[in-house]
């Protein structure tokens, strides 16, 4: 496989997974606007637009954060190399280029998204079109994702999957960074009204809302909000599921077995960690040094890996 | 489609039922249908009139016909014509046999930049020079075939061909049950199959490495780049994929550098070695000249085969095909007028307004004149152009090309149509049984190019 081939799988899958994570964001940001806002607290808007790395840009081009500028930013704007429209752009001019190591499948749910979505952002959109907008980006990445289950298991695989694995151990990595407040104990049982929009937030904007509640007993505590998102294995978003999985894919890879070697042996310390560790422990040391130390990994297996296969 | 004016020729006897029975509501659904289908798998090109938005050619969904007896004579006569346009460049760049017979001027040839001095006394592989021509043919006639030009470097359109009897069998498959056509979806096979009989000396592997080289994502067939590398499981490279080393080509993977054996290349000559030819080209291949003169790898078509498609050059087509195959042409030439020849522009400026103007290095139908369709202005303008660079121009009668049914809103009309078919040369010489069809949609125009405005249909050759 040629290396930019590898290299364009690899980012079409981060910015599909990016698509999917930041329409998400928007559904959460809308579900709280409906909410009455207590007073004093916090716009949340303004967390969204942090969670998705947006905030600089946001504030960059405008003064006031209102919901009707958030979401055409989040959404269709241009400047923002993280919209869902730039994220959908980048994706099927990546694919234009490698539908060859693709399923025709593959290249034909990226490019129809890629269609619809210039005849959307035509259309002047209204506020209660949201909800419609972020359910068409997710139901869009997954018809992408379905795609992938006719790929041949090669490296063009691995490699796509290797993409949208580092892509959302970030943003799991990074929305947990931006409230992480909420998941430290407290003396109570979570359950304030604000608590509870705090932690639905949370868990909405990783799709594991209800799947929080199927997979523990019990009151719902912040430690076992934490346990979920940060080690639970069967949560499909938590960060130790993504390393997992990086692991896995990197570790499929049939070329250059010294490569994949010496990437390994950046990310086997962090994956031993977080397999065996315990959440009581990881929040006495601290979640947030955690959630740092975590990203600033994610992103050193990413320079590797870019290094390695795609120069 | 029709013998006179009210007779329709046997053949398109069921395309007439057919439309018959089609209600306007339906041929509205199914123009939108091919057009999202069109969107949708990416077949759109981009003009030298860039806007935001990537367009597609306008489709036809009338196809084209034709009979087993009339594709024989076409199939015969482009094969013979490719045999012959190799069989010169062969000569020019070796021995120069049809010069010492005085058949063709070496003015004509030696000063001409797609002339590729470079090339001179190296044989590529099997001596095929063009192992994909696409022939431009018209039809005036019954029987009546002229080829209007050829195009031995890349000729592009045949994903269009490909990809028009896709959405004709995904949208009418009755058709295809009633009707008996040749199928044409083995064109990859057939053109991987050619560009592997073409491996170079040097090449061990029994399976010769084959990638297609595109100049990248702006240019405008690449669709039909990404389309054929695909359909043919192999590796579309862009420049800075390859790189020479020794006396080798290598692609970089992820598994470390792979020796390539064929390149199928669609860039220009100009693009493909900064060291030998354009210095100034980024998007070149440092030292692949040097490999392929050595062997180490083919590029396919081979440097310097642009000449046997100058428009020069074409009025000696038929002399090539006596000289070198020894046969009478099959198919004739439109008759041409040199204007570098003294007489003859004389008779072109005489006679300016019956006449087709064109640039000897033009194509998508780009700075040409058609003298009965043109103003006295845009005349005077051209008759000047003329004067002061006659080697630039040749020219041709007005040909009345063939007309096809076709829709316009929801009416047959008729319409000017020509026909690209491709042939492939390698181990052996074999022409698709099929083509482009390209169709004037303004009417009374007789320009079909896409970046004109014009269309394309579905081709079909029916069995025996």
């Amino acid at each position: 496989m040629l290396s930019r081939t590898a290299e364009y799988l690899y980012w079409i899958s981060r910015y599909m997974e990016r698509a999917e994570t930041t329409a998400r964001l928007l559904d959460v940001g809308y579900r709280m606007s409906l909410f009455p806002n207590p007073s004093g607290y916090n716009n949340e808007w303004e967390s969204v637009l942090s969670a998705a790395g947006a905030i600089e840009g946001y504030k960059n081009k405008y003064d006031t954060i209102e919901q009707k500028n958030v979401e055409d930013y989040l959404f269709f704007d241009e400047s923002n190399p993280s919209s869902v429209y730039n994220c959908i752009l980048n994706a099927r001019n990546n694919a234009l280029v490698v539908r060859t190591s693709f399923t025709p499948e593959s290249w034909l749910a990226i490019n129809k998204t890629y269609q619809e979505i210039l005849n959307l952002k035509e259309k002047k959109f209204t506020k209660s079109d949201l909800p419609d907008l972020t359910e068409w980006t997710i139901e869009q990445v997954n018809l992408f994702r379905g795609s992938l289950s006719s790929l041949l298991r090669n490296d063009g695989y691995n490699f796509l999957f290797l993409g949208l694995f580092i892509e959302r151990a970030d943003n799991s990595a990074r929305l947990l960074d931006v409230k992480y407040f909420v998941l430290l104990p407290k003396p109570q049982y979570v359950g304030g009204n604000i608590d509870n929009m705090q932690w639905s937030i949370l868990l909405r904007s990783l799709s594991s809302f209800r799947a929080f509640r199927w997979a523990y007993d019990g009151n719902i505590t912040a430690t076992k909000i934490a346990d979920f998102l940060v080690l639970n294995n069967n949560c499909p978003r938590s960060l130790s599921f993504c390393i997992q999985n990086i692991v896995k894919h990197l570790t499929n890879l049939t070329c250059s077995p010294e490569k994949v070697g010496r990437i390994y042996n950046n990310l086997k310390d962090l994956n031993t960690k977080i397999q065996e560790e315990k959440i009581e422990t990881i929040v006495e040391y601290g979640l947030h040094q955690f959630v740092t130390q975590f990203i600033r990994k994610i992103s050193s297996v990413d320079n590797e890996i870019h290094k390695e296969f795609f120069n | 489609m029709y013998q006179s004016e009210s007779v329709i020729r046997n053949h398109y006897n069921n395309i007439n039922d057919w439309l018959d029975q089609m209600t306007s509501k339906v041929i509205l659904e199914k123009n939108a249908e091919a057009e999202t289908h069109f969107r949708n798998i990416g077949i759109t090109f981009s003009t030298n009139n860039e806007t935001a938005r990537e367009r597609i050619i306008p489709f036809d969904l009338i196809p084209r016909i034709f009979t087993y007896t009339e594709w024989l004579r076409l199939e015969r006569g482009v094969i013979q014509r490719a045999k012959a346009l190799n069989a010169f460049l062969a000569d020019i760049y070796n021995q120069g046999e049809i010069i010492k017979a005085n058949i063709i001027p070496k003015e004509i040839i030696y000063k001409k930049k797609s002339f590729e001095p470079s090339m001179f006394g190296f044989s590529p592989p099997r001596d095929i020079y063009s192992p994909i021509i696409g022939i431009d043919l018209v039809r005036t006639g019954p029987n009546d075939y002229f080829v209007l030009e050829d195009n031995c470097r890349t000729p592009s359109g045949v994903s269009y061909m490909l990809e028009n009897r896709e959405i004709m069998m995904r949208m009418f498959p009755d058709l295809f049950h009633n009707n008996r056509v040749t199928p044409i979806d083995d064109y990859p096979t057939r053109l991987l199959q050619t560009l592997m009989s073409l491996a170079p000396i040097k090449c061990e592997n029994p399976e010769p490495v084959c990638v297609l080289l595109t100049p990248g994502p702006l240019n405008s067939a690449y669709y039909e780049h990404s389309f054929l590398s695909d359909q043919m499981g192999i590796e579309m490279v862009e420049s800075t994929d390859l790189f020479v080393e020794g006396k080798y080509l290598y692609m970089k993977t992820v598994d470390g550098p792979k020796r390539v054996d064929v390149v199928y290349r669609r860039i220009d000559d100009d693009f493909l070695d900064p060291l030998c030819f354009n210095p100034q080209s980024v998007i070149g291949i440092p030292g692949i000249m040097d490999v392929y003169r050595t062997g180490g790898v083919n590029i396919c078509s081979a440097p310097g085969a642009g000449i046997a498609d100058d428009k020069a050059i074409y009025i000696y087509v038929p002399e090539m095909i006596k000289f070198y195959l020894g046969e009478q042409p099959i198919l004739d030439n439109v008759e041409t007028w040199n204007c570098e020849k003294e007489q003859e522009l004389k008779y072109v400026l005489d006679n300016i307004n019956e006449l087709v103007v064109k640039e000897v290095d033009g194509s998508g139908g780009y700075g040409m004149l058609i003298g009965p369709k043109s103003s006295k202005s845009t005349i005077d303008e051209f008759k000047t152009k003329l004067s002061t660079n006659p080697k630039g121009y040749i020219a041709q009668p007005l040909l009345d090309l063939s007309f096809s049914p076709t829709l316009i809103k929801n009416q047959v009309e008729a319409r000017r149509v020509d026909l690209r078919p491709f042939c492939l040369i390698g181990e052996q010489a074999q022409l698709s049984s099929g083509g482009l069809t390209r169709v004037a949609m303004n009417e009374g125009s007789f320009v079909v190019n896409s970046s004109q405005g014009g269309g394309v249909k579905d081709t079909w050759v029916l069995a025996e």
